[in-house]
């Protein structure tokens, strides 16, 4: 029996990324700086009435797994855009395979190279003294969570874009774009903590911010089923929005 | 890359039931156009109306211009473009309707060559063949063979991103072979190469027809190598089939033993 193509395709991804050790580099070494620099500065919140831990990097973790999974999937879109740019993808398009076999290869990927890179930062967190209040199935189903919010989100954006421009460095231009997507949640404080209602507004808005409290719940308290069954459902519907337009915008390819 | 892969190419054939089998349409031909046109969006009508017939292990040449519609017309047989209107079948089975079944049965090779540069030379082959539904030792035994043929054993394990343009261009071509094609589609296969690559091209070229019959579409600018390796051409000039026939027949049409003339002949009558 043959591996299906999806599979063979994401074990190529996973092969490549290492290969270009800046992409490699840059993908860990800012969020492994911001997680450190930002748990430095905010540590003093952790004293504020009501603040859930006393440990702010247990606070900051599923901030910094975020940080890892939402723009590190662009570092994906980057490689398509690249394959464009190599016209090795109009060799996969003459292969008799599907077009969707060649987007769900690259997401399969590019998601083991995220869980992979998003257990390095939970265990350096791990290592600054933060505990998993739900343990290690706890800390998976924030991984898992992280990696599919990266790839409805960010990683359905920047595969188009990819698939629109065909330039990696367009992609590369707008990866910082991802923070905002972060920056504008409850990522560094507390939800009651943000005085500005324009900014709750924001937050609440904020599709990201379904998925980061409940992440932070397995992080600090448990399981919250409702949390994480809304944080899913967000996941779901980005994707179901995300992922078919990114299929549609693969087949223009065929001209 | 002379005469050492011939052995090689041999063992190919004998241990690949199926290698060199001729699929053809009703009438025997391999490639079929029939008042194929294809107009982009942009409103550029870059074929129109080509009909043309390739028999089963020819190689047929298309010449002209820059912008005729020579990579267009390819990009419609290799399953890359849809054609406005008009017919298309390669190794009997319709690019429109059965693009899965034509892209089992074709090697690509485009103008720029498409090869992943961060893969190794036997990684490219061996995935190539897999998307082809080959079994990992299938795969790597058929890299391997491809390899010799191309003369690139030695590099095999070098990302591609390091090899010369020359190489990553044999390495593109022993990747369309991956699957042993029926049909084989060249675009400009030897531009910019050197004319030791280039020769070393053909030599692989006319060693892979001879030994698995493969039918071969090429479009070139070079009409030396038109004149070489095709048993028949067809000239394209914006967007129409302008002459077609052997070399000698065009030559023969134009009063002239170079097919330089025949190809400024018919593009000139064309403008």
């Amino acid at each position: 029996m043959t591996a299906p193509a999806s599979l063979l395709l994401a074990m190529r991804s996973i092969v490549q990324f290492p290969r270009n050790p800046i992409l490699l580099g840059f993908s860990l070494v800012p969020v492994l700086m911001m997680f450190l620099v930002f748990g430095a500065l905010f540590e003093g919140v952790t004293r504020l009435p009501g603040f859930p831990t006393g440990n702010y990097f247990e606070y900051l973790a599923p901030t910094a797994i975020l940080l890892t999974t939402v723009p590190g999937i662009g570092n994906g879109a980057v490689a398509l855009a690249g394959d464009f740019q190599s016209r090795y993808v109009y060799k996969l398009l003459t292969a008799p395979i599907s077009i969707g076999a060649i987007v769900l290869g690259r997401l399969l990927g590019d998601s083991v190279r995220l869980c992979a890179q998003a257990i390095a930062v939970l265990g350096l967190a791990i290592a600054l003294g933060a505990h998993v209040e739900t343990g290690i199935p706890g800390a998976a189903l924030m991984i898992l969570l992280g990696t599919l919010l990266g790839v409805v989100t960010f990683g359905v954006i920047t595969a188009n874009l990819a698939l629109r421009t065909h330039d990696a460095a367009a992609v590369q231009a707008i990866l910082p774009m991802a923070y905002l997507l972060i920056f504008l949640t409850s990522a560094y404080q507390q939800p009651e903590q943000i005085d500005s209602p324009v900014m709750r507004t924001i937050v609440d808005a904020n599709p990201v911010e379904y998925v980061l409290r409940p992440m932070r719940d397995l992080m600090l308290s448990g399981y919250d089923w409702p949390g994480l069954v809304l944080g899913l459902g967000v996941i779901l519907a980005l994707g179901l929005i995300g992922i078919p337009l990114t299929v549609r915008n693969y087949r223009s390819v065929y001209r | 890359m002379q005469d050492r892969p011939e052995h090689v190419l041999d063992e190919l054939v004998l241990l690949t039931p199926g290698a060199g089998e001729h699929p053809v349409d009703r009438g025997g031909d391999a490639i079929v156009l029939e008042d194929l046109a294809k107009t982009y969006a942009s409103g550029v009508e870059a074929v129109r109306g080509v009909t043309l017939r390739v028999a089963a292990g020819e190689c047929y040449g298309l010449l002209g211009p820059n912008g005729a519609g020579k990579s267009t017309t390819v990009g419609i047989l290799g399953t890359l473009v849809r054609p406005t209107s008009g017919h298309a079948s390669v190794a009997g089975f319709d690019v429109i309707a059965q693009p899965r079944e034509v892209r089992r049965r074709i090697g690509f090779a485009m103008q720029e060559v498409g090869v992943d540069p961060l893969a190794t030379a036997r990684e490219l082959l061996v995935l190539q063949g897999r998307l082809h539904g080959l079994r990992r030792a299938e795969s790597a035994r058929r890299a391997e063979t491809l390899l010799a043929v191309v003369d690139l054993a030695d590099v095999a394990d070098d990302r591609l991103g390091e090899l010369s343009g020359g190489m990553q261009r044999r390495v593109d071509l022993a990747a369309s072979l991956m699957n042993l094609p029926a049909v084989l589609f060249l675009d400009e296969p030897t531009e910019g190469l050197d004319p030791r690559a280039r020769a070393a091209l053909w030599g692989a070229l006319e060693r892979l027809r001879r030994r698995l019959g493969v039918t071969v579409l090429l479009t070139t600018h070079h009409m030396d190598e038109a004149d070489r390796l095709c048993d028949r051409l067809g000239i394209i000039d914006h967007g129409r089939l302008v002459a077609e026939g052997t070399p000698a027949l065009l030559k023969a049409s134009a009063a002239s033993d170079s097919l330089e003339d025949v190809y400024l002949h018919y593009t000139e009558k064309a403008a």
